[in-house]
C-alpha cells in the first residue's frame, strides 16, 4: 500500500489565546474521500489551513506523499499538490471560466510576452472532460450558477496541478440538487486518483460522501470512523460530547390573535423583476408558520418586505392591527419584530465592530441601553455578554470583531441577539444556516419558547427536515407564489419537493391558508 | 475582500500592521518620519547640485538639508511669526480636517470642504459687518457678534454640504463629483457676491468691509474652541446612538438599514455635519486672520482631506496630524524667503513626511478592513 496523500501527526496551532487545534492526527488515504466533522469553532478550518500553508503550526508535523513538509506559504502546498476551495469562492466574476481558471497560471506565447488564450481555452476544456465536468470555458463567470462556479474552483486548483483537494464547507452554498452533481464530482475525482478531503458539520452529508470521517471537537481529534458503518447518532455524540436529541418536543400551542399578515403581497427584485406575486399570510400568536421552497423563488424578496427592508410594488403588510406597509423598519423593531436575516455578514452584523456594537444594532436608541440618544456602554457590553453566554458563541470575548468569528458563531451571535427583544414576530430567514448540530438543537428550542410565549413565527429554511419538524402550518413557495398550505406533519418529503418544483401532487394534506378572520 | 490575490509578503506585512499595539504603531510612525526626513535630505541635496546660487554653503550644494530642516521643523519654537501662524494654521485644519474626517466615518468622501468653508466663511464674515452696525462695540458685543457669525458660518456650510448630501442620498449622484464641482460654484458665487453687493468701498482687490475689531480673537482661543470640538465629535461619534447610526451606515449600509438607520437621511444628516463644521472653519478664518472675506480664500479644505488622512480619519488623530501639517506649512513659508529654497521643493518633503507617516496607517486600516492578522 502507498503512501498516504496527506499525514498530518500531532498538529497543534496555538493562537493568542484560543487553542485551535491540539495534537491532532490525520490520515487521509489516496484516492479517498475524507469528511472533517465538528462544530463551529472545533479548529476544522485551522487545520486545513495549517495543511494549505496559511497558517503555520504551533508544533507537529505535515507528511504529504511520505515526505515530510514544511510550507511556509500557499504556494508552496500548491506545489506539494495540494488544492483549497474556500467557502466563498475566489473568482473574477466579470471574466470567462477559462480566464479564471488559468489565472497566475497562464500558458504563454512569444517567448513569455503573451497569453496563449487559443492553449488555455484547450486545455480547461481537455480538463474539464476529462472529469466530466459540464462547463463552458468561454462563458463568464458572473452567467454561472453557485454549483457551475464550484466546480470551476475545483478546475482551477486541478489545473494547478492538485492532487488532494481540500474543500471547507462545500455544501453550505448549494442547493440538494447541486449537493448531489457534487457528490457525483467526488465520485469522478476519485476514480481519477484524486484525494478529497472536506469540512461539513452535515452528518447526512458525511455519511453519504465520504468514505471516512474524522470528528473534531475543542480542537481535538476525537477519532477516525469508517462512514459506511457510522450511525448518524453516533456522530452527533462524537462531534458535541453528549447524546442529542434529534426530535423537537413541540408542545402543542393554541394559536391566538393573528400577528404577522400580508395581504396580496407584490414584491420586485433588484432589478425591477416581480419576485413575489400576489401572496396572503396570516400567522397567528404562538403560530410558526414555515416557508419551503427552492431558494430563488421568491423567499427573500418576501422576507424583505414583510420586514420593512424593500417597498412592496403592491399589497399590505400588518403587524398586529396595524398597517405597516411603508412604514420604516424602525417602527418594526420598536413594535416587537425581531428578524434573522438571510445574509449575516452584510446585514445581520457589521463586521468590523465588536460584539458588545454589535449587540446593539436594532436597539441603538433602546432605553435599555441609552439615556436620551447617549448609550451606555455598560449595559450594551452586559448584553452582548449574556447573549455570548447563552447562545455559547466562542469565543466568548466581547471585544472580538464579528469579522474574527466563524460563520455559525456569527448567526448563533445574531440568533441571540433577535430572541433577546422578546419579540411579538419573528421573522427568520434560514436561522441555522452554518450552525453546528448542537447550536441548531438549542436555536430550535428557543424559537419553540418563543411561539409558547405567543410569538408568530415565519420561518423561511431550505432545510426541509426543519421547517417539517417546526411548523405548525408549511407554505410552499413556487415561482412567487405560495403554492400550498400543507399539514407539516402528514406530508412526505416526495411531496414537498413535487410541490417545490411547481407540480401538483394528488392528495396533499392541506391546511387552510388563512386561521380564523380577523379584520384588516 | 480576497486577501488570497495580495502577494504573501505584503499580506503578512499588513497582518503584522494589524496585529501591531499601540507602542509598536508609534515606533513606526516615528521611524517613518525619520525615514521621510532622509530622503527628503538626499533630494534637497540633490536638487542643490542644479540650482544656481551665489554662495554654495555645502560645496556644490546650493542647499543645506539640515538648515532646511531647522526651519521646517524648529522654526515655531523660536521665531514667534512662526509660532503665530503654526497656531493659526492648526487651528483652522482641525476644523477643515474634522470636517473631512467625519464625512470619511460616515463613507461619505466630502471633497467639498472647501467650498462650504468659503461660503462659510462670506456668511460669517456679512453676518459679523451687518451685526456689528447694530450692536455696541465692546467686550460683550463682540462676543455676542462673533457668536451670531460663526453661528451663520456653520449654518451657511451645512446646508451648502446638504446639497451633494440630498443628490446622493435620493438621486443616487456621487458624492465626489458633485463636491467637487460645487467646489468652484462656491468660489464663483462668492466672488460675483462680493463684488456685485458686499464690496469694499475703494478697494482695490475683491473683499468685504472688515468686521468689527471687537469680534475678532486670537489663535489661542480658535485652537481651544477647535480642540473642545474634535473632542465632542470623538464624543458624539463613540457616545451615541446618533455617532453610532453614522459610523454603522458609513461601514455597511445594509447593515444600517437592518439596524433601523433610514441611511437616506443619515447620509443628509453627515454631510450636513461635515459641513457646518467646514463652515465654522471659514467663520473662525474671518474672525482671526484676516478680519474680512477676501477673494483667494487659502486651500484649508483640501488641506483637510491630507489632514484626515494623515490621521486615518480618527479625530482624536486629527489632533496631532492638524498641528504637524500647521507647523510644517508655517514653517515652509519663511525658508522660501530665509534660505531662497524655493516652496515647490518645500512642498516635496511635506509631501514626502506625510506620504510616508500616512502609509502604515493607511495598510493597517486596510488590512483591519480586509480581517488580515490575528497571529497568522
Amino acid at each position: 500500500m502507498s503512501a498516504p496523500a496527506v499525514d498530518l501527526r500531532q498538529i497543534t496551532k496555538q493562537f493568542p489565546g484560543v487553542l485551535a487545534n491540539d495534537e491532532v492526527d490525520l490520515t487521509v488515504e489516496r484516492g479517498s474521500v475524507h469528511a472533517l466533522l465538528g462544530e463551529n469553532g472545533a479548529g476544522k478550518t485551522t487545520l486545513m489551513n495549517v495543511l494549505y500553508g496559511l497558517y503555520k503550526p504551533t508544533s507537529g508535523t505535515v507528511v504529504v506523499d511520505g515526505q515530510e513538509r514544511t510550507f511556509d506559504s500557499p504556494r508552496d502546498a500548491i506545489d506539494a499538490g495540494i488544492g483549497m476551495i474556500h467557502q466563498h469562492f475566489m473568482l473574477v466574476e466579470p471574466m470567462t471560466v477559462t480566464q479564471n481558471v488559468v489565472l497566475g497560471n497562464e500558458p504563454r506565447k512569444w517567448g513569455g510576452l503573451a497569453v496563449d488564450r487559443e492553449r488555455a481555452r484547450q486545455d480547461v476544456a481537455i480538463l474539464a472532460e476529462r472529469y466530466g465536468f459540464d462547463v463552458d470555458p468561454t462563458a463568464t463567470v458572473e452567467d454561472l450558477s453557485v454549483g457551475e462556479q464550484q466546480r470551476i474552483e475545483i478546475l482551477k486548483a486541478l489545473y494547478r496541478g492538485a492532487d488532494t483537494l481540500i474543500l471547507d464547507e462545500p455544501t453550505a452554498v448549494l442547493t440538494p440538487q447541486e449537493v448531489g452533481e457534487l457528490f457525483d464530482v467526488f465520485d469522478e475525482l476519485t476514480d481519477a486518483g484524486k484525494t478529497i478531503i472536506f469540512i461539513s458539520h452535515k452528518l447526512s452529508e458525511v455519511t453519504t460522501a465520504a468514505d471516512e470521517v474524522t470528528v473534531l471537537r475543542d480542537g481535538k481529534d476525537v477519532g477516525t470512523v469508517d462512514a459506511d458503518s457510522v450511525t448518524g447518532t453516533e456522530l452527533a455524540e462524537m462531534m458535541v460530547g453528549r447524546e442529542v436529541l434529534f426530535e423537537t418536543d413541540k408542545a402543542p400551542v393554541q394559536p391566538g390573535e393573528i400577528t404577522l399578515a400580508a395581504r396580496n403581497l407584490v414584491v420586485d427584485d433588484d432589478r425591477g423583476v416581480r419576485a413575489v406575486d400576489g401572496i396572503d399570510l396570516r400567522i397567528a400568536e404562538g403560530e410558526v408558520f414555515g416557508i419551503a421552497g427552492v431558494d430563488g423563488n421568491g423567499q427573500s424578496e418576501l422576507v424583505d418586505a414583510l420586514t420593512g427592508m424593500r417597498t412592496p410594488a403592491s399589497g399590505r403588510v400588518y403587524l398586529r392591527d396595524e398597517e405597516v406597509t411603508d412604514a420604516p423598519r424602525r417602527k418594526r423593531i420598536d413594535d416587537g419584530m425581531a428578524y434573522i436575516p438571510e445574509d449575516r455578514q452584510s446585514r445581520g452584523l457589521v463586521m468590523p465592530y465588536d460584539l458588545t456594537e454589535n449587540g446593539l444594532l436594532g436597539s441603538q436608541r433602546d432605553t435599555e441601553f441609552a439615556t436620551s440618544g447617549r448609550i451606555r456602554w455598560d449595559d450594551a457590553e452586559a448584553h452582548a455578554e449574556a447573549i455570548v453566554e447563552e447562545y455559547d458563541v466562542r469565543p466568548a470575548d466581547t471585544e472580538a470583531t464579528a469579522h474574527s468569528l466563524s460563520g455559525g458563531n456569527q448567526q448563533k451571535f445574531i440568533v441571540g441577539r433577535e430572541f433577546a427583544r422578546d419579540p411579538d414576530a419573528v421573522v427568520a430567514a434560514h436561522p441555522t444556516r452554518g450552525v453546528d448540530v448542537g447550536s441548531v438543537e438549542f436555536i430550535h428550542d428557543r424559537l419553540l419558547d418563543l411561539r409558547s410565549e405567543g410569538a408568530a413565527v415565519l420561518l423561511v429554511s431550505s432545510k426541509l427536515d426543519e421547517v417539517r419538524s417546526l411548523s405548525d402550518r408549511l407554505g410552499v413557495m413556487h415561482d412567487g407564489e405560495l403554492v400550498e398550505v400543507v399539514d407539516p406533519e402528514k406530508v412526505t418529503e416526495e411531496e414537498l419537493g413535487l410541490l417545490m418544483a411547481g407540480e401538483k401532487p394528488p392528495n396533499v394534506p392541506q391546511m387552510p391558508r388563512r386561521i380564523r378572520g380577523g379584520e384588516e | 475582500m480576497n486577501t488570497d490575490r495580495i502577494p504573501d509578503p505584503l499580506a503578512g506585512l499588513m497582518g503584522r500592521l494589524v496585529d501591531a499595539s499601540a507602542g509598536e504603531r508609534l515606533v513606526v510612525s516615528v521611524a517613518a518620519l525619520f525615514t521621510a526626513i532622509l530622503v527628503g535630505g538626499v533630494v534637497t541635496l540633490v536638487a542643490g547640485v542644479f540650482a544656481t546660487c551665489s554662495n554654495p554653503s555645502l560645496g556644490i550644494f546650493c542647499y543645506n538639508p539640515f538648515a532646511v530642516y531647522r526651519y521646517l521643523f524648529l522654526a515655531p519654537l523660536y521665531d514667534p511669526f512662526v509660532f503665530q501662524e503654526t497656531l493659526k494654521n492648526s487651528a483652522l485644519l482641525l476644523f477643515t480636517g474634522l470636517a473631512v474626517a467625519v464625512s470619511f466615518r460616515a463613507g461619505l468622501f466630502n471633497i467639498g470642504t472647501q467650498g462650504q468653508l468659503v461660503l462659510g466663511a462670506l456668511a460669517a464674515a456679512l453676518v459679523a459687518v451687518w451685526v456689528g452696525r447694530a450692536v455696541p462695540s465692546g467686550p460683550i458685543g463682540g462676543v455676542l457678534i462673533a457668536g451670531v457669525a460663526m453661528l451663520a458660518g456653520a449654518v451657511v456650510g451645512g446646508i451648502y454640504a446638504a446639497i451633494p448630501g440630498a443628490l446622493k442620498a435620493y438621486a443616487d449622484a456621487n458624492e465626489v463629483i458633485t463636491t467637487i464641482m460645487l467646489n468652484f460654484i462656491a468660489s464663483d458665487v462668492a466672488f460675483f457676491l462680493v463684488s456685485a453687493y458686499f464690496q469694499k468701498p475703494g478697494s482695490g482687490s475683491v473683499e468685504t468691509r472688515d468686521v468689527p475689531a471687537s469680534a475678532m480673537f486670537g489663535p489661542e482661543l480658535a485652537l481651544a474652541m477647535a480642540i473642545l470640538l474634535v473632542l465632542a465629535v470623538t464624543y458624539i461619534l463613540w457616545g451615541t446612538a446618533f455617532g453610532y447610526d453614522l459610523r454603522t451606515a458609513g461601514i455597511q449600509p445594509d447593515a444600517a438599514d437592518y439596524g433601523g438607520v433610514d441611511a437616506k437621511r443619515m447620509i443628509v444628516t453627515s454631510m450636513t455635519l461635515s459641513g457646518a463644521i467646514g463652515g465654522l472653519g471659514g467663520a473662525v478664518w474671518v474672525l482671526m486672520s484676516v478680519g474680512r472675506w477676501v477673494n483667494g480664500v487659502p486651500a484649508l479644505g483640501f488641506d483637510g482631506i491630507t489632514v484626515s488622512v494623515l490621521a486615518s480619519n480618527n479625530p482624536l488623530g486629527v489632533l496631532f496630524a492638524g498641528p504637524l501639517f500647521g507647523s510644517m506649512q508655517a514653517g515652509s513659508l519663511s525658508i522660501d524667503f530665509q534660505l531662497g529654497v524655493p516652496r515647490q521643493l518645500v512642498g516635496v518633503i511635506r509631501g514626502l513626511v506625510i506620504l510616508l507617516v500616512a502609509m502604515p496607517e493607511f495598510f493597517r486600516t486596510l488590512g483591519v478592513r480586509w480581517g488580515m492578522g490575528g497571529g497568522r
